[in-house]
C-alpha cells in the first residue's frame, strides 16, 4: 500500500504539481472609504470604440446622425469606464457611488498626451437604474445622454468624468438629493478625484490630465455644475472655465414662479424629487407627506422617486398625476390682516389666464392644473401667502412684469415655509459669490421646463462680471449673433422643424432639444479659454 | 510544505527504482508513458453578466500532452488504472462577434489554464491472458482541477480590465476503450480512446463585475502509450 502511494507522489512530482500555479489577478479593491477613493483600480472598461466605429454606430440611427452633424465627426476613439468611488451623503456619511470616465483614444494629436478634463453633471431622471457609464446598453435611460457627451466632448479630445448622482445606479442612499447644491458638488468633486486616479491605470496611460478643468452640465446638471464651481472655488480648487446650461440656479425664484401658477412641464415628477430631497436632508418640509400632497397621492410618495418603474407606469398606476400639479379651483389667500397682500396672493393662486400671460403661455401653465391634483390646496395657499409676505425680490419683480436690476434680486429675507427656507439655502444667489473664471450660461428663452429667467437672474446679479466678459449668457432662441450665431440658427431651425412635425406638442421637447446645442456651445466656449 | 511533498515524491521515486532493480518476473504493477491527443467538444452557455452583450461564446483549443499512468492488475481480466496527463496549457478562444465595440473578440485567445486531470478507471481486458493482442474497456471517475488560470491581454481588453478566472473542480465519469499489445513479458503497447465529462462554471471577475458561463468541455482523447510491468 505504501508503495502505491509512493508511486502516486512520484507521478505528481513529475507533473510538477507540487508547486502552486499563479492565476491572473483582477483589480485591486480599496480598503478605505475616504472621499474620492476609487473602489476598484483599474475600473471596468465598459466599451472601447475607435473613431471610425463610434462614427458608424452614431450613423446607424437618425438621432445619431443629427448628433454627428452637430458635434462633428469623431476625431478620437473613446474608451468608456465604469468608475465606482466613495463620496458622502448630505449628512457626510460615506456613500458608494458610480461615474463614467470617458477617455479619448487614438494617435491623432487631440486624442493623446495631456488632455483637459470635462466634469459633466447629468440631467434630471426618475429612473433609479440610470447609469451614464453604461454606453453598451441602449435600453439604459442614460444611453442617449452618454452618447451625446461622448460625441461632443470625448470624441473631440476631452477626458470626461460624469457621476451618477446619489440615489441612482449602485447608490444605496435611498433617495436622490435633488437640487441640493453642496451635496451634489461633493459628489462631483469626489468623482473627479476618482476619475483622475482611474486615468492613471486606464488602457491608455499616455492620455493624461493636462490640469485644465472644465465643468458643465445640463438641466439639473446645469445647477449641479454651477454649485460645483461655487464649492470648488470655496475649497481653493482650480476651475478653468464652466458652462452650466438650462439649470434652476435661482431655484427659490423658480419654485415661487411655479407655485404662483407658472407650472412647468414635468412638474409632477420634479415636485416629489425636490420635497423628498429637502425633507430627508433638512427635515423641515412636512411632518407627514399629506401636509403637502393631496390625499390621492400622499401615501408612499416620499419613497416613490427615483423609481425602477417608468414615468408612464407610475401615472398608469395612479402614483402621480400626469400634469396636474395644482387644483384648478385653489381657494384664495388666507392672509387676514393685510388686504393688499391677500389680493396679491389670491391673484397668484388663480388659474393663469390671458392677460397677463399670452394665450399660449396661459394654455401651457393651465395644463398644470386639474383634478386629481398633486399638491393640496392648504399647502399651496400657505406657500403663496409666504411668497407675498416674504418675497423673493427677483421673482416678485418678474411676476409683476418688471425688469431685473441690482435692486430687486435678493432672496426672500426670512421665508416662513420650510420648503422655501431650503430653496433659499440652495439657490445659487446665496453665499455672495461669483465665478472667478469664465462662465457661459446657455439656455433658451422659451424653455418650458427650466425657465431662462434662472440665467437672467444670475446674470443680473453678476452684471459687473457680465460687462467685464467673465460671465456670458447664450440664449439659443435669441437673434443669432456673435461666436454662437451658427449654433443659434441651427437650434432655431431644428425647433422649427419640430413644430412643423408635432405642432403645439413640440414645446414638450423644447428643453431636451436644447441640450446638445448647449453642450456644443460649451465645447466652443472651453476651446477658446487660454 | 512544498519542499516536503517534493522530498516525499523523490524518495518514493527512488524506492520505486530500487524495487524495480531487484524485481524478477513481471509483477502486477505497470507504468505507462505515452501521448494524449485531446480534442474538446466544448459547449458553453453564452457569457452572462453586467456589461456583457449577448452572443459571447467560448471555444477550447485541442491539446497534446504527455500521458502517464500507473496500473495494477487485480486479476487476469481486471486492471485498475490511474491515468494522468502532464497538465497541458489549454487556450480558450472567443466565439461570437468579430469585435466588442472596437476590441477584437472572435478567434482571440482570451484565456489560458492548465489542467490537473487524473482519472481512476477499472478496465476489463478481454481475451486469453496469454494473447498478445487484447481489447479492453474501462469505466471510472475523472477529477479535474484548473490552475494557472490567466486572462490574456486580448482577454483583458475584451473584458475591460485585469481579469481573474474561477473554474471550480470538476468530478465526472470517464470511459475508455482500447487495445493492448504484448511485446515482451514486461513491455506492452497501448492504444485507447477515452472520453470524460468535465463540467465547470467559469466566473470571470473584472473590477468586481462577475460574468459567468457554464462550460461542458467533453474532452475526448486518443492515447498511444507504452507500458513496463514490474
Amino acid at each position: 500500500m505504501l508503495r502505491k502511494i509512493g508511486v502516486l507522489w512520484a507521478v505528481l512530482a513529475v507533473l510538477g504539481l507540487t508547486g502552486c500555479g499563479s492565476n491572473s489577478p483582477t483589480a485591486a479593491v480599496a480598503t478605505s472609504n475616504d472621499r474620492g477613493t476609487l473602489v476598484e483600480n483599474p475600473p471596468l472598461r465598459v466599451a472601447s470604440l475607435n473613431a471610425a466605429d463610434f462614427s458608424a454606430q452614431l450613423s446607424a440611427t437618425t438621432t445619431g446622425q443629427q448628433l454627428l452633424q452637430l458635434a462633428g465627426a469623431p476625431a478620437c476613439g473613446v474608451d468608456f469606464y465604469y468608475v465606482k468611488y466613495w463620496t458622502v451623503g448630505p449628512d457626510k456619511s460615506a456613500q458608494l457611488a458610480s461615474a463614467a470616465l470617458m477617455v479619448p483614444t487614438g494617435s491623432a494629436a487631440p486624442c493623446t498626451g495631456p488632455r483637459p478634463i470635462v466634469l459633466y453633471a447629468h440631467g434630471t431622471t426618475t429612473d433609479s437604474a440610470y447609469n451614464i457609464a453604461n454606453i453598451s446598453d441602449s435600453s439604459n435611460s442614460a444611453n442617449s445622454e452618454a452618447a451625446t457627451v461622448a460625441a461632443v466632448f470625448a470624441a473631440q479630445g476631452y477626458i470626461v468624468v460624469a457621476p451618477n448622482y446619489l440615489g441612482y445606479d449602485i447608490s444605496t442612499l435611498g433617495y436622490h438629493p435633488y437640487i441640493n447644491g453642496a451635496e451634489n458638488a461633493d459628489v462631483m468633486m469626489d468623482a473627479l478625484a476618482a476619475g483622475r486616479a482611474a486615468l492613471l491605470t486606464s488602457f491608455t496611460p499616455n492620455t493624461t490630465d493636462s490640469g485644465k478643468l472644465f465643468i458643465t452640465g445640463y438641466s439639473e446638471g446645469g445647477y449641479v455644475a454651477m454649485a460645483t464651481v461655487k464649492a470648488m472655488q470655496a475649497a481653493g480648487g482650480t476651475v478653468t472655465a464652466s458652462a452650466p446650461a438650462s439649470g434652476p440656479y435661482a431655484v427659490e425664484a423658480l419654485v415661487d414662479a411655479i407655485f404662483a401658477g407658472q407650472v412647468n412641464i414635468d412638474s409632477t415628477f420634479l415636485a416629489p424629487l425636490l420635497t423628498t430631497s429637502y425633507q430627508r436632508a433638512y427635515g423641515n418640509v412636512y411632518s407627514s407627506p399629506s401636509d403637502l400632497y393631496a390625499s390621492t397621492y400622499a401615501t408612499g410618495i416620499d419613497t416613490l422617486l427615483p423609481s425602477t418603474s417608468p414615468a408612464s407606469t407610475l401615472i398608469k398606476e395612479g402614483k402621480l398625476p400626469e400634469t396636474a400639479l395644482f387644483d384648478s379651483t385653489t381657494p384664495p389667500s388666507a392672509i387676514t390682516n393685510n388686504p393688499t397682500l391677500n389680493a396679491q396672493a389670491s391673484a397668484l393662486l388663480a388659474l393663469p389666464s390671458s392677460p397677463p400671460y399670452s394665450a399660449s403661455q396661459a394654455a401651457l401653465f393651465d395644463v398644470g392644473f386639474g383634478s386629481p391634483y398633486l399638491i393640496n390646496d392648504t399647502y399651496r395657499v400657505g406657500y403663496v401667502d409666504d411668497e407675498v409676505m416674504n418675497p423673493d425680490q427677483a421673482e416678485m419683480t418678474l411676476l409683476a412684469g418688471g425688469t431685473l436690476g441690482s435692486g430687486n434680486l435678493a432672496l426672500a429675507a426670512s421665508p416662513a415655509v420650510g420648503l422655501r427656507q431650503d430653496l433659499k439655502l440652495n439657490d445659487m444667489r446665496n453665499g455672495g459669490w461669483f465665478p472667478e473664471e469664465p462662465m457661459l450660461m446657455c439656455g433658451g428663452d422659451q424653455d418650458p421646463t427650466v425657465y431662462f429667467t434662472n440665467a437672467e437672474i444670475m446674470a443680473a446679479l453678476w452684471s459687473p462680471y457680465v460687462q467685464g466678459g467673465l460671465v456670458s449668457v447664450l440664449d439659443l432662441n435669441g437673434t443669432p449673433s456673435g461666436a454662437f450665431a451658427t449654433l443659434q440658427g441651427a437650434f432655431q431651425n431644428t425647433y422649427a422643424q419640430l413644430v412643423a412635425s408635432q405642432g403645439a406638442a413640440a414645446i414638450e421637447s423644447y428643453h431636451s432639444t436644447e441640450a446638445p446645442f448647449c453642450l456644443v456651445a460649451a465645447r466652443g466656449f472651453f476651446a477658446q479659454v487660454p | 510544505m512544498q519542499k516536503k511533498i517534493v522530498a516525499l515524491g523523490v524518495s518514493a521515486a527512488l524506492a520505486l527504482a530500487a524495487s524495480g532493480a531487484y524485481a524478477g518476473d513481471a509483477g502486477p504493477n505497470e507504468i505507462r508513458v505515452g501521448m494524449y491527443f485531446v480534442h474538446f467538444d466544448t459547449t458553453a452557455s453564452d457569457i452572462s453578466g453586467p456589461y456583457t452583450p449577448p452572443g459571447l461564446g467560448i471555444h477550447v483549443n485541442n491539446v497534446e500532452t504527455l500521458y502517464l499512468a500507473y496500473t495494477r492488475s487485480l486479476s487476469d481480466h481486471l486492471v485498475a488504472e490511474l491515468a494522468f496527463g502532464y497538465p497541458p496549457l489549454t487556450k480558450t478562444e472567443g466565439r461570437g462577434p468579430a469585435a466588442l465595440g472596437s476590441v477584437p473578440y472572435n478567434g482571440q485567445t482570451i484565456s489560458t489554464a492548465r489542467w490537473f486531470s487524473p482519472s481512476l478507471l477499472f478496465d476489463y481486458v478481454f481475451g486469453d491472458p496469454d494473447a498478445r493482442l487484447r481489447p479492453y474497456v474501462g469505466l471510472g471517475v475523472n477529477y479535474t482541477k484548473f490552475f494557472d488560470r490567466r486572462s490574456t491581454a486580448a482577454g483583458d481588453a475584451a473584458s475591460g480590465g485585469p481579469t481573474s478566472i474561477e473554474l471550480p473542480v470538476s468530478v465526472g465519469p470517464t470511459a475508455t476503450a482500447g487495445l493492448t499489445y504484448e511485446i515482451t513479458d514486461r513491455w506492452h503497447l497501448y492504444a485507447s480512446y477515452s472520453v470524460a465529462q468535465v463540467n465547470t462554471r467559469l466566473t470571470a471577475d473584472t473590477a468586481g463585475i462577475l460574468r459567468t458561463s457554464k462550460v461542458h468541455f467533453w474532452p475526448n482523447a486518443l492515447v498511444i502509450s507504452a507500458g513496463y510491468s514490474f
